[in-house]
């Protein structure tokens, strides 16, 4: 893709509006904002569909953020304080529609910031960010490459934080020595599955052959028979979906697997405990905590009450929370941070300001710009991260540990393993 | 006459009477429309495919692959791409066409679930579940005193429906055409038909194969403005939207699957999103097919028939009453 | 070993639902797009009932059979019987229903996975590598009690009569004085109502969300044709063979390359036998 400078940037969004606005009432983007004027906010991903799962809760999430926000008085620009409204657009996970998504939210909507859940969406949406020079987030970092210099990934580094629960593992249970993984065959199952190979590698655990299963597998007998049949001390179930995750432990349960169980998420822990036992859930490694952990507590925290937050979405929405519903609301945090320092929303300056220090306002604590080996730029926001185990039937915190520290140590593990399965920028 | 000029003056001037999103929204429905009528020439013979939608993409990772790995320029990767679906599609021919009807659906569903599974199980070269990225975009074109940029939607829409009309007049003159004629034979007179001496067999493939080029031409022309193909773009979802297209439309007439491409599209893409719709927008498209098909079985374009016969009823009926 | 019983349980809910599929298309001769929505409908039941009014689960299987039953009768008053000389519309019309099944649970019930508590987490320990949950038997039975029961209604009954008949040849039913219209109706109500019965019984065992159905429909397409379109025996047997296959693949290669190896069984079923029962009559 070409790189284009401000000037035939901002050339274009002009000619853009002016053909736009031949037809409908549209003006150019405006360059100041009016005093008290609500600042939108793009959100494009799946609302419907397949991987709705995956967008509608974040969506969520993030209505519930402005109303925190707008009630403590929005957000303050040049001593200006503004309302924050989030605009919805439904891409249903395809490229052509997240396309056309983009366009209407960034030069009709005139939003300031697109959140997208990214993967095989973000390509389509790319062209439209290349050429408005809008400022884009994603959940997935492989979507990044040294052309997306306006794309960031500041909430989940998915998969590279995976490493700290095995670390954490490691550490703590040095009598586990060889590990299986299972994982869906796609965006999200493959990359974890080159991120476990590394993180078990550089502790000195074995690796058997991942096995790779369809997203579209109901019955998940097999799959469980095969990975018990193996022997291994730990059972890795990758970034499965959720909807794969508690068939997968129910089967271990069933077909009397007594070893440690790693997993990137584990939603819904509490029915995975009803549906085996709370004995068996115990010691059960994952990455994603509860909102209401007293570990949350702590001043390097950066996500607002977050105890308060979880409450009250899971007064909204019961059933529906899990790592979206948290984390589109906690990019929008770090954009704040960085629009209120910047003293502007223009998609540029708080792009420059979120990178001005190379460190950036993450939810788990100041955290590293980071990525140019694996990413081809440094995009991705990557610091803490925590390592949640079961214990007594209720998921809690153990430690937090520091992604770039272990990357330092192992990073040409991960990257052997991340060239073996294609996933370099340059191998995209 | 006055009608196609109308159409003409009416088809340039559209895209600016529309928002930004809807003139790439607009792209994509021209796009559609050569592939809702590419399939309505495989209807004629009889046949109904589940796979059309997959020969698509066979086009699009065709093209997308040749420019990608081999260097090919654009416009000569989307002419090959799209013979490659045609190709491909005479290939599946020889087990598809020792089935009929039922059969030949449900064995056209197989075929093409294949080779999107291919595609998705062989990362190399099809990139696996995540398919391909960054596929080159169609070339501007620079005439010194203008320069004509595909990525503005405006452009690319007058590039696909220059391609679109082209394929629609070719499409139309096939059906006209001895060969054509024969389709209609083949459907309603198989026996009689081999009987004269149609080997009925070969018209099917015939069929088969000029439908898939041109879905694949359409794929191609998707492929160059998006910029990414994935397996999943290509699944059952995809073509069951073709399939309702064509048979809320109609298919005997060329407009039929056109109108109902148009409609269903403008509906869904236009009129529910603008009602600010999220979890709602299937559950009233669902209700408008069941309703369609319940209150318009022979499709959107008896009702086109049956207001284009009354208006001129009235015509008629206006110049005996004047004299 | 551990795999047959696997394959057993697979093979148990999927000729449910093929079943229903065969029949509905037998008697209507229209194919039902939806058909993997009632069965997952058939799962929304047990949510609503068993883990939400926390009803007795065989009370709510028996809730779900009936239900999902009414839904098919629903379906074939307002599509399928107006729509009985146009298969295509009939096609459509599934379509349709389908979206508004799914868009309308989806509203209702949330896009995430649904939670389903145990019946029951006995296991039976056949050897220290085989073990059966109770649950996953429960399914094997109750497959294997519906199907028992729809044979013997088949093939024992005046009305089992009538509605065979009406699948071989319609008119020559109505010339036996046999009321097609009563026939349909019973048929999409049993063809529904044993896909509902295999979303209830499996839905504790498997992850109860939206879209479940359209896994279940490829496989019971396979299925339906495999096993020779329009014969319940044949759906059955082929079940079973479909699922055994697919599971062996599934356990020792990759599930990818089971569902290539799946599909290209049904292509040369095709192959081999283009024209199935039917002999050249087109259905669609």
């Amino acid at each position: 893709m070409k790189n284009f400078s401000s000037q035939t940037k901002r050339e274009f969004l002009k000619r853009m509006a002016a053909t736009v606005s031949a037809g409908m009432v549209v003006g150019l983007p405006k360059m100041s904002l009016a005093a008290g004027e609500t600042i939108k906010i793009g959100f494009l991903a799946p609302l419907t569909g397949p991987v709705a799962a995956w967008g509608k809760p974040g969506l969520d999430g993030c209505q519930i953020w402005a109303e925190r926000i707008n009630a403590a008085g929005g957000i303050s620009i040049n001593g200006e304080s503004h309302p924050v409204e989030f605009i919805g657009y439904d891409n249903e996970y395809d490229p052509a529609k997240a396309r056309a998504g983009a366009s209407k939210l960034v030069i009709e909507d005139g939003v300031k910031f697109v959140m997208m859940l990214g993967g095989d969406p973000w390509p389509g949406a790319q062209p439209v960010a290349d050429r408005t020079g809008m400022l884009f987030s994603t959940l997935l970092p492989s979507d990044l490459g040294p052309d997306t210099t306006t794309l960031i990934a500041p909430a989940e580094v998915h998969p590279i934080y995976n490493v700290t629960g095995v670390q954490w593992l490691a550490e703590n249970h040095p009598e586990l020595k060889s590990a299986v993984i299972c994982a869906q065959d796609d965006a999200l199952g493959i990359p974890s599955v080159a991120t476990y190979l590394a993180a078990f590698e550089a502790s000195g655990i074995a690796n058997e052959d991942p096995i790779l299963f369809d997203a579209a597998t109901t019955d998940f007998a097999p799959i469980v028979s095969r990975m018990i049949s193996l022997n291994t001390d730990i059972i890795c179930l990758d970034t499965c979906y959720t909807e794969f995750v508690h068939p997968l432990v129910e089967q271990l349960f069933q077909q009397g697997y007594e070893g440690t169980i790693i997993s990137c998420t584990a939603d819904f822990y509490q029915q995975m405990i009803e549906k085996t036992s709370a004995e068996f859930m115990e010691g059960f490694v994952f990455q994603f905590p509860d909102f209401d952990d007293p570990a949350l507590e702590q001043d390097f925290i950066n996500f607002d009450d977050p105890a308060g937050f979880f409450s009250e979405y899971n007064s909204r929405h019961p059933g529906e929370w899990g790592a979206v519903s948290w984390e589109y609301a906690s990019i929008m945090d770090l954009w704040k941070w960085a629009a209120e320092k910047a003293n502007s929303v223009e998609p540029g300056d708080v792009l420059a300001s979120m990178l001005e220090s190379g460190q950036g306002e993450h939810a788990f604590g100041t955290a590293d710009w980071w990525g140019k080996d694996l990413f081809g730029i440094d995009h991705a926001l990557v610091g803490n991260w925590p390592v949640v185990v079961i214990k007594g039937g209720k998921a809690r915190i153990q430690d937090y540990k520091w992604i770039p520290g272990w990357y330092d140590e192992f990073g040409d593990i991960l990257k052997k393993y991340f060239t073996q399965y294609n996933l370099m920028w340059d191998q995209r | 006459m006055a009608f196609i000029g109308l159409l003409t003056l009416v088809l340039i001037a559209l895209p600016h009477g529309l928002s930004y999103s809807q003139r790439e929204i607009l792209v994509v429905l021209t796009i559609n429309i050569l592939v809702v009528s590419s399939y309505r020439l495989l209807t004629l013979t009889g046949e109904w495919s589940l796979g059309h939608v997959v020969m698509m993409g066979v086009g699009a990772y065709a093209s997308a692959l040749y420019s990608k790995e081999w260097g090919v320029p654009v416009p000569i990767s989307m002419i090959i791409g799209a013979l490659t679906a045609g190709l491909v599609a005479w290939g599946l021919s020889f087990p598809l066409f020792r089935m009929k009807g039922f059969y030949f659906l449900i064995g056209s569903f197989a075929a093409g679930e294949i080779i999107r599974l291919l595609w998705k199980r062989f990362r190399d070269p099809f990139g696996g579940p995540k398919g391909i990225k960054r596929i080159d975009p169609f070339p501007d074109i620079d005439l010194g005193f203008i320069r004509i940029d595909f990525f503005d939607p405006v452009n690319y829409y007058y590039f696909t429906l220059i391609i679109v009309v082209l394929c629609l007049v070719i499409l139309w003159r096939i059906e006209k055409s001895l060969i054509g004629l024969t389709f209609h034979a083949v459907h309603w007179q198989d026996k009689l038909a081999e009987s004269a001496g149609v080997n009925v067999r070969d018209y099917r493939t015939l069929a088969l194969v000029i439908s898939s080029t041109f879905a694949g031409l359409a794929g191609t022309l998707l492929a160059h403005y998006i910029g990414t193909v994935n397996p999943n773009g290509f699944d059952i979802e995809q073509m069951v939207f073709v399939l309702t297209w064509a048979i809320v439309g109609g298919t005997t007439t060329l407009y039929g699957p056109i109108i109902g491409c148009i409609t269903l599209t403008a509906l869904n893409e236009i009129v529910l999103r603008e009602l600010g719709l999220e979890q709602g927008r299937p559950l009233i498209y669902g209700l408008i097919l069941i309703v369609s098909v319940l209150f318009m079985p022979k499709g959107l374009e008896d009702v086109v028939k049956r207001g284009v016969a009354w208006a001129q009823l009235q015509i008629v009926k206006e110049r005996t009453n004047g004299v | 070993m551990q795999t047959g019983l696997n394959a057993l349980f697979a093979a148990a809910y999927l000729s449910l639902v093929a079943v229903g599929l065969v029949l509905i298309f037998g008697v209507m001769g229209v194919i039902n797009f939806a058909h993997g929505e009632l069965f997952m409908l058939g799962a929304y039941v047990v949510v609503a009932l068993y883990t939400n009014l926390q009803m007795p689960f065989v009370l709510v299987v028996a809730i779900g059979l009936i239900f999902v039953g009414l839904v098919g009768i629903l379906m074939e008053f307002t599509m399928f019987h107006p729509l009985r000389d146009n298969p295509l519309g009939g096609l459509v019309a599934s379509i349709g229903f389908l979206m508004v099944i799914q868009a309308s649970i989806t509203i209702g019930f949330g896009v995430r996975m649904e939670h389903v508590p145990p019946v029951t987490q006995d296991v039976i320990i056949l050897s220290e590598k085989v073990r059966l949950p109770v649950q996953r038997l429960f399914v094997i039975l109750s497959a294997f009690v519906c199907l028992t029961a729809l044979w013997l209604f088949l093939k024992k009954t005046k009305f089992g009569w009538a509605l065979r008949a009406s699948a071989q040849d319609p008119e020559a039913a109505m010339l036996q004085g046999i009321s097609t219209r009563t026939v349909s109706i019973i048929a999409m109500f049993i063809g529904a109502a044993l896909a509902g019965v295999a979303g209830s019984v499996t839905a504790p065992v498997i992850s109860v969300s939206p879209v479940i159905g359209h896994s279940v429909i490829v496989s019971a397409f396979i299925v339906i044709i495999v096993g020779g379109i329009g014969s319940l025996e044949g759906a059955v047997l082929a079940s079973v063979t479909y699922a055994f296959i697919h599971t062996v693949i599934t356990t020792f290669i990759d599930g990818v390359i089971a569902d290539i190896v799946g599909l290209s069984l049904m292509l040369l079923v095709l192959i081999i036998k283009p024209t199935g029962m039917f002999g050249t009559q087109d259905r669609v």
